[in-house]
């Protein structure tokens, strides 16, 4: 009986000791992951492609892409841009209703550069 | 004393010396260096061709859904889709699978898209699902039914040895080495992450080997030593040409948490698998990758992770890098040269694909200010553009350089913009500004540099558009 307390306490140290991990199992989610809202991943992106299927996180879109403008919702049909860039669309209330206010990412710089 | 060695080792050798024998296979013993040797301490006679139930289904353009049977009766081989005008290429599972699993058949399919051939799917499920030992052995006899296959083949059909390829996983890999030992000139084998116990360190004779085709080649996914690390594949190179993607120890979207894991894209029943085996079941899916984008899998000649991950393999030399997977053999290899190693990394999910590109970048700014933070760049060309990949993170130098290599996700053709953009870690009242001065690109691919030159410092998380250089 001791024996076995004596190997609990000894995995039990072990499990503690261990550095701490980069990837996490509620925060800090890698592409791929399962999550329910963006906050949990790296990339803070939780993307879904339909309304039944599960979220997992997603990279954030590239200039160009498809994307979503910031919603309350937690999870995406489309990523919202990457730093720098802007989604370019409508918004609309039922967009904002239904998480479908999807735009393309653009760089607001380059605009007016092309402008001018 | 020498009496006593001798003694033993006939002793020995009569203890294992049993033999069998199948009609059309020949025998099959359990000798050195089948058993009794260190890496191969169990002796285990291989089962009979009836008790494995071998099944061979063939796929071709004419039937890509559903299998047809066939045998080496030759009224079902005539009655079949089998042409002999056309190249054959079998694949071969390993412990434990099934030939009719969804792998098979959609590495079939993709095959079909881009060559019309005969795809021939080894299904050995009853030979494979027993005792580890036990089915190291049976792949003896499913090797030398394919071998006798073949040689119907080339009788019937007038086809060279030159029009087979034997592409095998895990234990797989060895049982089309096994082919390769019997048919001469074999003209290719690809081992997708050959099973390492019973295998690794084992003479040419039991394991694959360059010696069993004209060309094989090897793609390493799964390589750490089994006991600790539960590596199935085998680290040694066996091939012409050997691959280790990632490093071959770890791939990249395997160190997933269990439940992400097991609920996976495709389904339970591939996320179990991964779950299982996720390294060594990479080895086939960067072959179904590569076969629609060769290019994406290119590479780079190296003595190991380390080094290349340093940058000292890069960029390609002139016809240097091959292609990982399908298109190996589209490589032009010095004549006798084997067990080259290449390594490349690729993505952690569909579609694994990469380019790499060498980056580097010199920074401008108000020097008075230290500054800590990231900074990335994004490759703009004429065929689109990659998403933002960090350069640093950490003190900002205006004035210095950065060096980093990038695996894109997409080959964007010929460079022509780069946007520089950079973030503050801290939150710093005086609005610094930082920008690009310089960026050098080099693509891997063919050694291709391009210059970038910058002239404006940009607020953080402004984006930087840094054109081509004008003057060079």
């Amino acid at each position: 009986m001791r024996c076995l307390l004596v190997i609990a306490l000894c995995v039990l140290v072990a499990v503690l000791a261990a550095p701490p991990h980069e990837k996490g199992l509620i925060i800090n989610l890698d592409n791929g992951e399962l999550c329910a809202i963006s906050m949990q991943c790296k990339s803070s992106c939780c993307h879904r492609s339909s309304g039944i299927s599960l979220a997992r996180c997603a990279p954030q879109a590239a200039e160009n892409q498809e994307c979503s403008k910031k919603t309350l919702y937690g999870t995406y049909y489309r990523c919202t841009c990457e730093s720098g860039l802007k989604c370019k669309g409508d918004i609309s209330i039922g967009g904002s209703i239904t998480n479908t206010n999807f735009g393309i990412c653009v760089d607001p710089n380059s605009k007016e550069a092309s402008a001018n | 004393m020498h009496w006593v060695w001798i003694l033993g080792l006939v002793l020995l050798g009569s203890a294992s010396g049993a033999e069998v024998c199948y009609e059309n296979l020949g025998c099959f013993s359990d000798d050195i260096p089948w058993a009794g040797t260190v890496e191969r301490p169990i002796a285990q006679l291989p089962w009979s061709p009836e008790k494995i139930g071998a099944r061979f289904l063939l796929y071709t353009r004419q039937n890509p859904n559903n299998h047809q049977e066939i045998s080496t009766n030759k009224d079902i081989l005539l009655a079949s889709n089998y042409q002999g005008n056309r190249k054959t290429r079998y694949i071969i599972h390993g412990y434990i699978d099934k030939g009719d699993e969804n792998w098979l058949i959609d590495m079939c399919k993709l095959m079909l898209q881009v060559e019309d051939i005969n795809c021939i799917c080894v299904d050995w499920k009853k030979g494979g699902r027993t005792l580890y030992t036990q089915s190291a052995n049976n792949i003896r006899v499913v090797g030398a039914q394919i071998a006798y296959m073949i040689q119907l083949f080339m009788e019937n059909y007038k086809q060279r040895p030159d029009a087979f390829h034997v592409i095998g996983h895990s234990l797989g890999a060895h049982c089309a080495g096994e082919v390769g030992r019997r048919i001469p000139n074999l003209g290719r084998i690809t081992g997708l992450d050959p099973a390492e116990p019973y295998f690794q360190g084992c003479p040419a004779l039991v394991r694959l080997d360059p010696g069993d085709a004209k060309f094989v080649d090897v793609i390493h996914t799964d390589s750490l030593p089994i006991i600790p690390y539960v590596g199935m594949g085998m680290s040694q190179a066996v091939g012409h040409l050997d691959f280790y993607p990632n490093g071959g120890e770890h791939m990249p979207g395997c160190d997933k948490n269990i439940i992400s894991q097991i609920v996976d894209i495709d389904g339970i029943w591939e996320g179990t698998r991964d779950f299982v085996a996720c390294n060594h079941l990479r080895s086939y899916k960067y072959y179904s990758d590569s076969i629609l984008n060769p290019e994406g899998f290119t590479g780079y000649p190296c003595s190991d992770g380390g080094v290349f991950e340093s940058g000292r393999c890069f960029p390609c030399g002139d016809g240097a890098c091959p292609f990982m997977g399908h298109h190996a053999d589209k490589f032009r290899r010095p004549s006798g040269a084997e067990k080259m190693k290449f390594y490349l990394n690729t993505g952690n999910a569909k579609p694994f694909g990469r380019y790499r590109y060498k980056v580097v970048v010199t920074i401008t700014g108000d020097r008075a200010l230290v500054l800590t933070g990231a900074m990335s760049v994004a490759i703009y060309g004429t065929d689109g553009n990659t998403r933002q990949y960090q350069v640093h993170k950490g003190i900002l130098r205006p004035g210095n350089t950065y060096e980093v290599y990038v695996d894109t996700e997409n080959d964007v053709g010929e460079l022509t913009m780069m946007k520089f953009i950079w973030n503050n870690s801290v939150i710093n009242p005086m609005f610094p500004k930082l920008g690009a001065k310089r960026i050098e690109v080099q693509r891997g691919k063919d050694r291709r540099a391009f210059s970038f030159c910058g002239s404006e410092t940009v607020r953080e998380e402004v984006l930087q558009s840094v054109p081509l250089c004008t003057v060079v």
